[in-house]
């Protein structure tokens, strides 16, 4: 091998490898664009603020005192669901929302980190002590979900599971014109 | 040139064998919490398990195969006796009593709050500060790289430096900045609090500043997996490396986009701003550039040692290549899992899709399949490949090597494909035990079942490794020749200062962190009211 | 080798590396900052300027919302894990003269006869908060209301420190052989009951939560039951009710009938 053919067989090398790296970096904007898109045209977004709140005092004063957890029809024909996470249950430990629904899920922690996860959805929050988790989801049909605890919260974690009903919206509708709100907690 | 084997070969024993304890309590896990077993009675010994487990591999066993490997990078690559041996002694002391530390409150039930931390939830402080010792020891480490590569840059002023003790160098500057994040959340937020000087703590700032280490670290483990592929893999088969420019190249994407991006671990928190999780997650996307060009890289090397092995054809190639050589075996399956993983590391990037498996099985399988296996099968790669020259005798067995790495290759595929399964069906982590009685669940009963059988197929494999590690300090004694890397195909005559060096590169890596990561952790470090109280753990 | 050297946009490395990354975090930071929030349809912001605060994450305490009334039956107390830790000698002797009171039904050692619940040793958050409900009426007894309503708020932390000063002893319940009960030990995962130990102090303890090794069996099971049916609801958004109504009556026997029957030796000390 002469010096020359080294030289033409390096020139050959680097410009495949330059093909290889455009291909690459297309790769990646192309995904990228997918993911943004993904982003606006199914409107699943982080939450939009970051509000904070006093996990101790939960249940004195504030939006997550204990009569007013649970689900609510908004005069706009959404829900808004509030429910708090603490070692090691959910309150309402039954979260009951109407199917074809805009929904506001509302959650925080009383005491450590929990996660709230709806299986077979892509509902999936962490709660975070200190902070208010905020997720807007939206159910097709009717039926019942679990809702586990997805991160660790000590030595009950494992027994940490919530459940979420859906029902029909007419139904729903029928049991909320009282106001108050509502669980499916003892059904 | 290995003159300081004891030093390296204590790194490395340390390392293996801390990871076949940490291996037995993995496949003790799958085990309670698969349907073959009835429930632990216990649950907090399944969570004492699991922190043993990941503290010891995500935390010992990594940072002790790195340091031990760039030791003999740097030896063999520099061809120069290490500078500073007495303080790379120190850094390994540091890491055996920070490990024990941290290990003893863990064995009494004290510390059971998962590698991870999670404050609130606070421990005993001996394990955060055993914790601390374990990473101040491994920046001894850092420094005695960034010394000895300036050492040699003083004998060879303008030569390009060898491409693995780059690629070491980037590796250790990586670790130094990327475990900042979990030292100044252990140091400023966990320990003030787990010695009682405070009873508050703002967890959601501690998981910021956990996700400043809890990717990169990813890539940290990664370095040596990497620098196996570049510059041992294709000397061991026989061929060369294709380009020792695209390796440095690769080296530094590492560098600058490997840690300000680890906000996409928090996309499903309260107190990270949404702006700040879309930056990282396009940020993250950037990462799988180093990959794609390493994965091109190194297929074109072996490609060229399947040629001169008389290969032919746009795949006749494939055959020739020397498949009974463990190093190619090796190479070959930690592409197969790093694809697999990779394609899941994909997914997890993207907001939308993670929040279908944020914090499910899914995430778990995802990890062991990077890390469990495309990571540590080149570990075991380097280990085989280091081994003649340590001990100055050859590995006992081929066939038993090759039995070994097929083993974890099988292994890691029934254990962690399964795994992602149930993650997509919603499986949460970190439980003791689920009820597969129950209807809602019991779909998830086999796959599980399967996860935890391959969880003993993956110990039976991390057993015999270490039968022929030991067993290899007993074979007859054969003079193995120099311990050398492999030489690029075009010779390297000049490189750019820029590569050759890593001014712009740290520079970068901490300006994209001020950008990326300084308003989320600034907004919530001046507030006060965001501070919650600490819950001891097993009640202290 | 020379800084001057490196850092220069003359240097192509670094112009382009400089270049490319600020570019995209300016492209990324006017997409994250400025075109997603704008997208979400379910959130309104005031101006601009608002939606680049809350992209950016500044955090806003949580708009007071309508909320319905907290009724007059439900706990106010507000408890923090390492309150009422390390009390004075003080304070633990105030509360050793205010126990006299307490004996009659409590044992004049903290231990019961009479179907109260045993205080020696107890978690003196425990016996804070129930005091501090039985004051407000959070939670009602003919017998505890009139003597919790004229104690101040030190005077209850006094009796609680002096209760959870006192050593655990042994229960008068006589000993049972009765296996675990499968409720006890594992809860009911898909009912949403953890193990009783992970809050009542064998495995673990959540503030607030007293430990029952050696209740009375009584006490205990008509506590559960009370639970159940709503008929107590003091404790802090549900956690007990959540599990108690979650529980079959076979299993809040079983439950009742076991603790009673341990010696307390298997608690955790709390401070």
């Amino acid at each position: 091998m002469t010096v020359q053919e080294d030289h033409h067989g390096a020139e050959v090398a680097v410009r495949t490898e330059k093909r290889w790296a455009i291909i690459s970096v297309l790769i990646i904007i192309l995904l990228a664009v997918l993911a943004a898109f993904a982003g606006i045209h199914r409107a699943t977004m982080p939450q939009a603020r970051v509000e904070t709140i006093d996990p101790t005092r939960l249940h004195v004063s504030g939006e997550f005192v204990e009569s007013n957890l649970g689900s609510m029809l908004e005069s706009n024909g959404t829900v808004t669901v509030r429910a708090i996470g603490q070692q090691y249950s959910f309150t309402p430990a039954c979260l009951l929302v109407p199917a074809q629904t805009p929904i506001t899920l509302r959650a925080t922690s009383a005491d450590v980190v929990h996660g709230i996860l709806i299986q077979a959805t892509n509902v999936n929050a962490m709660l975070v002590p200190g902070y208010v988790s905020e997720q807007f989801m939206r159910f097709e049909k009717t039926g019942d979900y679990l809702m586990p605890c997805q991160e660790f919260c000590s030595f009950g974690h494992e027994g940490m599971w919530g459940k979420v009903k859906v029902i029909d919206k007419a139904a729903f509708a029928e049991r909320a014109k009282n106001g108050g709100r509502l669980s499916c907690v003892g059904e | 040139m290995l003159e300081n084997r004891k030093l390296i070969l204590a790194h490395f024993w340390l390392a293996f064998a801390a990871f076949g304890l940490a291996l037995l309590m993995g496949a003790w896990q799958m085990f309670v919490r698969s349907p073959l077993y009835t429930w632990i009675s216990n649950p907090e010994w399944y969570y004492r398990s699991l922190t043993a487990h990941g503290t010891v591999m995500g935390y010992v066993f990594p940072t002790l195969v790195a340091m031990g490997f760039g030791y003999a990078i740097t030896e063999s690559a520099l061809k120069q006796r290490l500078v500073g041996v007495r303080w790379a002694w120190v850094g390994f002391w540091l890491i055996v009593t920070g490990s024990i530390m941290a290990m003893v409150p863990v064995a009494l039930g004290r510390a059971s709050v998962l590698y991870t931390f999670y404050p609130p939830l606070i421990g005993n402080a001996f394990y955060y500060i055993g914790v601390v010792l374990v990473v101040v020891g491994s920046w001894i480490w850092v420094a005695l790289m960034s010394i000895n590569l300036r050492v040699w840059r003083r004998t060879h002023p303008g030569e390009p430096v060898p491409l693995a003790m780059f690629a070491n160098v980037a590796g250790s500057y990586l670790w130094a900045w990327t475990a900042v994040g979990a030292a100044l959340e252990l140091l400023l937020q966990i320990i003030p609090v787990a010695l009682g000087w405070r009873t508050t703590i703002d967890a959601g700032l501690a998981r910021v500043f956990f996700s400043w280490t809890l990717h990169a670290i990813v890539y940290f483990w990664l370095m040596p997996t990497y620098i196996a592929y570049y510059t041992i893999v294709p000397r061991a088969i026989g061929g060369r490396l294709y380009s020792d420019t695209m390796g440095r190249i690769a080296f530094i994407l590492f560098l600058v986009v490997a840690m300000p991006i680890g906000i996409h671990h928090t996309f499903a928190d309260p107190q990270v701003g949404a702006g700040f999780k879309f930056i990282h997650s396009a940020f993250t996307a950037l990462v799988a550039l180093p990959t794609l060009l390493t994965v091109f890289t190194i297929c074109a090397s072996v490609e060229i040692a399947a040629r001169l092995r008389g290969g032919r054809g746009p795949f006749g190639w494939i055959p020739a290549l020397p498949w009974r050589n463990p190093i190619m075996l090796a190479v070959a399956f930690s592409f197969v899992l790093l694809g697999f993983g990779g394609a899941g590391g994909l997914i997890n990037m993207s907001y939308q899709l993670d929040s279908a498996v944020h914090n499910t099985q899914w995430i778990t399988g995802h990890f062991h399949l990077i890390f469990g296996g495309a990571i540590v099968i080149m570990y075991f790669a380097i280990a085989y490949d280091l081994w003649p020259h340590l001990t100055g005798r050859a590995l006992p067995s081929l066939k038993l090597v090759r039995t070994q790495l097929w083993l974890w290759f099988v292994g890691m595929i029934v254990t962690t494909f399964p795994w992602h399964w149930v993650g997509i069906l919603g499986m949460p982590r970190r439980m003791a035990y689920y009820d597969y009685a129950d209807p809602a669940i019991a779909p998830q009963a086999f796959s599980v079942t399967l996860s935890a059988i391959g969880a003993f197929i993956l110990l039976i494999s991390g057993l015999l490794f270490l039968f022929i590690l030991a067993t290899a300090h007993r074979q007859p004694a054969s003079e193995a020749s120099e311990y050398r890397f492999s030489l690029p195909i075009h010779p390297v005559r000049s490189v750019p200062l820029a590569l050759n060096t890593f001014a712009i590169w740290v520079a970068l890596m901490i300006g994209l962190t001020i950008t990326n990561y300084g308003y989320p952790i600034l907004t919530l470090a001046a507030r006060s009211d965001t501070s919650v109280p600490a819950v001891y753990v097993g009640a202290q | 080798m020379s800084t001057r050297e490196l850092f220069t946009f003359k240097n192509a490395y670094f112009s382009a590396s400089v270049g490319i990354t600020a570019g995209l975090f300016v492209l990324t930071a006017l997409g994250g900052f400025i075109l997603l929030p704008y997208l979400q349809k379910e959130v309104r912001f005031a101006s601009l300027w608002d939606a680049i605060c809350s992209a950016a994450g500044l955090p806003q305490r949580a708009a007071a919302v309508a909320t319905g009334k907290v009724g007059p039956r439900l706990t106010e107390a507000v408890l923090t894990p390492t309150m009422l830790a390390r009390p004075s000698q003080e304070s633990i002797g105030r509360g050793a003269t205010l126990a006299h009171r307490c004996a009659i039904c409590h044992g004049p050692t903290g231990l019961s006869r009479a179907d109260s619940p045993n205080l020696a040793g107890q978690y003196a958050s425990v016996i804070y908060k129930q005091m501090l409900d039985f004051r407000s009426g959070a939670r009602t007894s003919a017998i505890m209301s009139p003597f919790a309503a004229d104690l101040t708020d030190q005077e209850i932390a006094d009796v609680a420190a002096y209760y959870a000063y006192l050593p655990r002893l042994p229960a008068y319940h006589p000993e049972r052989k009765a296996p675990k009960p499968r409720i006890v030990i594992y809860g009911a995962p898909l009912r949403g009951i953890a193990p009783c130990g992970s809050c009542h102090g064998s495995l673990d303890n959540k503030v607030g939560s007293p430990w029952l090794e050696g209740q009375s069996e009584v006490y205990m099971r008509e506590q559960l039951l009370a639970f159940a049916s709503g008929q107590r609801r003091n404790d802090i958004s549900q956690q007990m009710r959540n599990i108690a109504r979650a529980m079959t009556q076979q299993e809040i026997d079983e439950a009742a009938a076991y603790y009673a029957s341990q010696p307390p030796d298997v608690v955790k000390a709390v401070d």
